[in-house]
């Protein structure tokens, strides 16, 4: 099971370098983005290990479980059902973000409506899987992506029109105070590990989880190219007028003897398909956590038949990411991104530390 | 699965309401833009007029085939005269492909703001497109036929690049390299300067531009020692006058450093080392056995006098085209303070170039 939790991990950060987050950052490059980003690789190194040190407790047994054993069915219900909120928003933030983007840079004529409702469709279907399959589809979706989105990576930080001046000049700039919004943006590339919350259903009794220092050491790397190169590539002062950042970067390299010279379309598809698995990914646990509420509900990882209830709970997830693309625009959304990640590290937080308190309460009732 | 039949005859149904407004238009309906010319009309300075270079296919790939045609049209921007274009023509515009967006001379002199604004601006805009200036004005050289083109438009950016030609005298400017310069503090834009003769392209010499417009225009032997000392570009040459003998060395390597120090009297004093290998290309016969240190030495004489020269020259532009500002910037504590004393320092730095010229060879004769 130790290489599934490493999946979420790598998933999780690997797809905030599409998201707003690098935007975020350099929008405070010079007020506190690197500070910021260290408080961030502490608490989400903090976060991650109390988190594991949970789930280690509970083997097999999900947050919704865990929760019942302890609090009364009052209390249990509304925080699932926060719970899949939260999940279901940081999904979708994700599929709408990458439908605005196909429509801006694939093909404009298509309105990016019907884009989202067929990214909805293939997310719908597959996040009605069982968890165990959900499972299987993101070990075999990273293993087909990642060794490309790592060789292109490579080819950014080594290519020789990024500007290790501006970089330098940018990092000079690490004594300013930290600040709640890039805190923020920089510590959801460490929060892979929160999936585990449905996710542990899976693992078996005994459970110990190995390396788990690949968590901050993945997570900064990452984090330090994400914001990094663009940086270099588009200088201390362009740098911040992009909004959709990593995609123009991207175009600025080009694979001369690739068979695609752009890499801007090799990436957008790479990153695609690690999107569409995330929103499963997050829509499933979603779903789970609206599941959970029920009494009659048995958490099943590896289901023969697709219940119902599934398909039901998905397709309003469906119309309701469909409905915000609708109502907000771009500009809207983006905020609307940027408000919900603060929420999200305050939420997370709360549950993380709620969650290790009741363990250890536990743990000592029972010794 | 008893909904099986329902969900695949919904996704059926989505499917179909997605081809029909999808915007696919056949490769036979479409018209390849290669090269875009912008130019200020002399006679009407206020107006753009945009000049793209189509390309024809045709079946015959062949030295001096390539078919183009070429529209051109004045407006009062520049998103206009591309929309009034494609009422010119039969097919669909297609700037997916255009490697090559050509600034008019006058356009420069007299700012490329708007110009850049809208090329930056535009999704379908290659970022690794090539930026250039057309002298005397965009039009000419994007309309000329350059004799053994194979291809509409490809002479134009074989140019550039690593490619085709590799010539110390050309620089080549990616469009998002040309927009972080124009945005960054302590690095400035530089262009190549294209000219025409007869049917060809020539690029020899590099404009230096502020955040507006051009400044100034490096000669040919300026643009090779620029090419040198910012790109370290190892096809080039040195030359040296070595008593009333012409010598040149082949480069075979080149590596620049320099760093801005703080002198005792308060004035600030760049220091740049350059370290360039080579062997000879020309020289007179018996070279072999004459004492290479003293020519060595007469080389870095020569060298660092031509060096100096140049980094004044840009620095009596008011440019800094090799980012001597942003290193400032690297290497102190980052604040605006920063940025406002380089300001200060920069029209009154020193300049101390230090070059150290190895010969490695005589080629092969003596």
């Amino acid at each position: 099971m130790n290489r599934y939790f490493y999946y979420n991990v790598v998933l999780g950060t690997m797809l905030n370098l599409m998201l707003f987050i690098p935007h975020i950052l350099v929008k405070y490059r010079y007020t506190g983005a690197i500070s910021s980003m260290a408080v961030a690789v502490v608490i989400g190194t903090v976060l991650s290990y109390t988190f594991t040190y949970v789930i280690q407790t509970f083997p097999g047994k999900g947050m919704p479980e865990i929760l019942y054993l302890f609090l009364p069915r009052a209390v249990v219900i509304p925080t699932l059902l926060f719970m899949a909120a939260m999940w279901f928003i940081a999904s979708s933030i994700a599929l709408i973000g990458y439908a605005v983007l196909i429509n801006r840079f694939f093909n404009p004529d298509t309105s990016a409506m019907i884009v989202l409702a067929l990214l909805c469709l293939v997310c719908i279907y597959a996040a009605t899987r069982s968890s165990l399959s959900v499972m299987f589809m993101m070990e075999m979706g990273l293993i087909i992506n990642t060794p490309l989105i790592l060789f292109i990576l490579m080819k950014s930080v080594r290519s020789e029109n990024m500007s290790w001046d501006a970089i330098r000049t940018v990092a000079n700039y690490w004594q300013q105070m930290p600040q709640l919004a890039p805190v923020a943006a920089a510590s959801y590339l460490f929060t892979g590990y929160i999936n585990f919350a449905i996710y542990n259903r899976l693992t078996p009794p005994n459970f110990r989880l190995r390396y788990r220092w690949i968590v901050p050491v993945f997570g900064t790397v990452f984090m330090l190219i994400s914001f990094f190169v663009p940086i270099g590539f588009h200088g201390t002062e362009t740098v911040v007028h992009y909004i959709y950042l990593w995609s123009v970067t991207s175009d600025a390299l080009i694979m001369n003897y690739g068979f695609i010279e752009r890499v801007i379309f090799v990436f957008l598809i790479l990153y695609l398909n690690l999107t569409l698995i995330y929103t499963t990914s997050g829509w499933h646990q979603a779903m789970e956590f609206v599941k959970s509420c029920f009494p009659a509900n048995k958490p099943d990882v590896d289901q023969r038949k697709v219940p119902l209830s599934n398909w039901i709970i998905t397709s309003v997830f469906g119309v309701l990411t469909l409905l915000h693309l609708y109502f907000f625009n771009e500009k809207e959304s983006f905020q609307f991104a940027s408000g919900w990640l603060i929420l999200r590290l305050f939420v997370e937080s709360i549950t993380v530390i709620g969650l290790f308190i009741l363990c250890v309460r536990w743990r000592r009732a029972s010794s | 699965m008893k909904h099986k039949p329902s969900i695949v005859a919904l996704i059926l149904a989505l499917l179909a309401a997605a081809l029909s407004g999808c915007g696919f238009k056949d490769i036979d309906k479409r018209f390849f833009v290669v090269a875009i010319g912008i130019d200020r009309p002399a006679d009407n300075p206020k107006n753009y007029l945009v000049t793209l270079k189509l390309a024809v296919p045709s079946p015959k790939i062949e030295p001096g085939a390539a078919k183009a045609q070429i529209e051109s049209v004045e407006a009062p921007t520049i998103a206009e005269a591309v929309r009034l274009i494609k009422s010119y023509v039969d097919k669909e515009l297609d700037f997916g492909h255009c490697k090559i967006y050509m600034l008019g001379d006058s356009l420069a002199q007299q700012g490329y703001t708007d110009a850049i604004n809208w090329v930056s601006r535009r999704r379908d805009i290659q970022n690794v497109a090539y930026l250039a200036i057309g002298k005397p004005d965009a039009r000419t050289i994007i309309q000329s036929n350059p004799p053994a083109e194979r291809y509409p438009g490809n002479t134009l950016f074989l140019q550039f690049g690593k490619d085709g030609t590799e010539s110390s005298y050309i620089i080549s400017t990616y469009i998002f390299d040309f927009v972080r310069r124009v945005g960054e503090h302590g690095l400035d834009p530089v262009l190549p300067i294209m000219r025409k003769e007869k049917e060809e392209y020539i690029i020899t010499r590099v404009a230096l531009l502020d955040k507006e417009k051009a400044v100034a225009a490096l000669t040919p032997s300026e643009t090779e020692i620029f090419n040198q000392i910012s790109h370290h570009m190892t096809k080039s040459t040195v030359t040296a006058n070595v008593n009333g003998e012409i010598m040149v060395l082949s480069v075979n390597k080149i590596t620049s450093r320099y760093k801005i120090v703080k002198e005792a009297d308060g004035s600030h004093m760049l220091r740049m080392t350059i370290k360039i290998s080579g062997i000879f290309e020309e020289a007179p016969m018996g070279v072999y056995s004459a004492d290479w240190a003293k020519l060595e030495a007469a080389f870095n004489k020569q060298y660092e006098f031509e060096a100096n020269s140049l980094l004044k020259k840009i620095q009596q532009a008011g440019v800094d085209p090799l980012g001597f500002g942003l290193r400032y910037r690297a290497t102190h504590k980052g604040s605006e303070q920063t940025w406002k004393r380089w300001q200060t320092i920069y029209p009154q730095l020193k300049f101390d170039v230090t070059a150290k010229i190895t010969i490695e060879g005589t080629g092969i004769s003596d």
